[in-house]
């Protein structure tokens, strides 16, 4: 038997034994903080209402809106289609299908920014993907989509067409917005004139 | 950091591209390795050329060693990695059956299609029965459908089975390999020597 063989056999025996001698060692497998801070600093998770707004109207079947407020705020009023995953119950075993998933965009929202961003924080810490937080909360879902407030005159064009999509979502969602066309149509007395009755034709022709 | 694509680091969609590179890879090392000849690979059952038991036992225990240290190290997440479901009463039969045709035929299905490559009349008339074997059996699923999901025991593994750690599980896999490495010398030196 030639010594090469001898060699590589006790090589190998040598690294296999190696193994049983290694520690038993725990791998986390969080994101490391540096990594985690790129991902905080990024600005692009967050989802504005009237993005949000329209998706919602589309019936965009990729969207996921997670409610993270209470139980009980949840069912006083959410957003149509949400789900209530609850801030301290986000790493619940039952919540976990929910929120890792390919496929679906998962929207966290709360009163404002906070809360939602906490529980964006948790999740993407647990490595999951496709999540995103509703800029401002239901605060500027009010402000913005149910209570839309006219672009002063001066504004470009592109404000006028927000708000009368605002205006529009504002119906959908059952808002209060004045339904009213922009033009001002106070104070003029609409003069109404009536056709005089015609005569009716006598006799032959 | 890994495995590469479970953990997305290389998109799903490049799975079938991969595989069809390692497939490439892996036909070219075997043919490399003398597996394309039924004679070099029933040698192992006769017993004067065990080259295919060498292969196989060292691609095994390197395998095991090596990601096991990866691991250790981090470079690999042990609980992502596939495993392949048992089926043990399936497994026992179909084990039978692939046995008796390796020896017969002289060569396993890879293989044969190996030889059928290189143009190797014996193995395009194996994969020729490999595919009337396959048609048969897919014909006549239903007859065999209890029997292909015959004792199904889950995602197992033999160290999770017996409670054992992997690693001490690999070493005494090591030590067995290297001494069959050795035994079959001995047996390779008594048996007539084959010219092939």
């Amino acid at each position: 038997m030639s010594k090469v063989y001898i060699i590589f056999a006790s090589l190998l025996i040598l690294v296999a034994f190696g193994l049983v001698l290694l520690p038993d060692t725990e791998h986390e497998d969080q994101i490391p903080p540096e990594a985690l801070l790129k991902e905080i600093m990024n600005q692009s998770r967050f989802l504005s209402a009237d993005l949000i707004a329209a998706r919602i109207i589309d019936e965009d079947p990729s969207i996921m809106l997670v409610d993270v407020r209470t139980a009980e705020a949840y069912n006083s009023y959410s957003l149509p289609g949400a789900i209530n995953i609850p801030l301290k119950e986000t790493l619940d075993e039952e919540w976990q299908p929910y929120l890792n998933q390919r496929g679906v965009d998962v929207v966290f929202f709360s009163n404002g920014d906070l809360f939602a961003d906490q529980a964006w924080i948790l999740c993407s810490r647990l490595g999951y993907k496709n999540l995103y937080v509703m800029e401002g909360g239901l605060n500027q879902w009010f402000t913005q989509i149910m209570q839309p407030t006219v672009p002063p005159d001066t504004s470009p064009n592109e404000d006028f067409d927000l708000y009368s999509f605002r205006k529009a979502a504002s119906i959908y969602f059952g808002g209060g917005a004045p339904a009213q066309s922009t033009q001002d149509i106070k104070g003029e007395n609409i003069q109404i004139i009536r056709r005089e009755k015609k005569t009716a034709t006598a006799g032959g022709c | 950091m890994g495995p590469l694509i479970p953990l997305d680091i290389i998109p799903e969609q490049w799975n079938n591209v991969i595989a069809v590179i390692i497939g490439m890879a892996f036909g070219f090392i075997m043919e490399g390795s003398g597996f394309s000849s039924s004679r070099k690979i029933v040698g192992l059952f006769y017993g004067y050329d065990f080259t295919v038991l060498r292969v196989f036992f060292t691609a095994t225990v390197t395998t095991a060693i090596g990601l096991y240290y990866f691991s250790y190290l981090g470079w690999i997440d042990m609980s992502l990695v596939y495993i392949h479901p048992t089926y043990l009463t399936a497994a026992i039969v179909g084990g039978l059956i692939m046995g008796v045709g390796f020896v017969a035929g002289g060569y396993c299905p890879g293989t044969s299609l190996i030889g059928a490559a290189i143009g190797r009349i014996d193995g395009m008339v194996f994969t020729l029965g490999l595919m009337i074997g396959i048609f048969f059996f897919s014909e006549g699923f239903s007859i065999f459908e209890g029997l292909y999901n015959g004792g199904f025991m889950g995602y197992i593994t033999i160290t999770e089975y017996f409670n054992i750690s992997s690693q001490l599980f690999i070493f005494l896999f090591t030590v067995v390999a290297v001494a069959a490495f050795y035994f079959t010398t001995l047996i390779r030196r008594r048996v007539k020597q084959v010219n092939y």
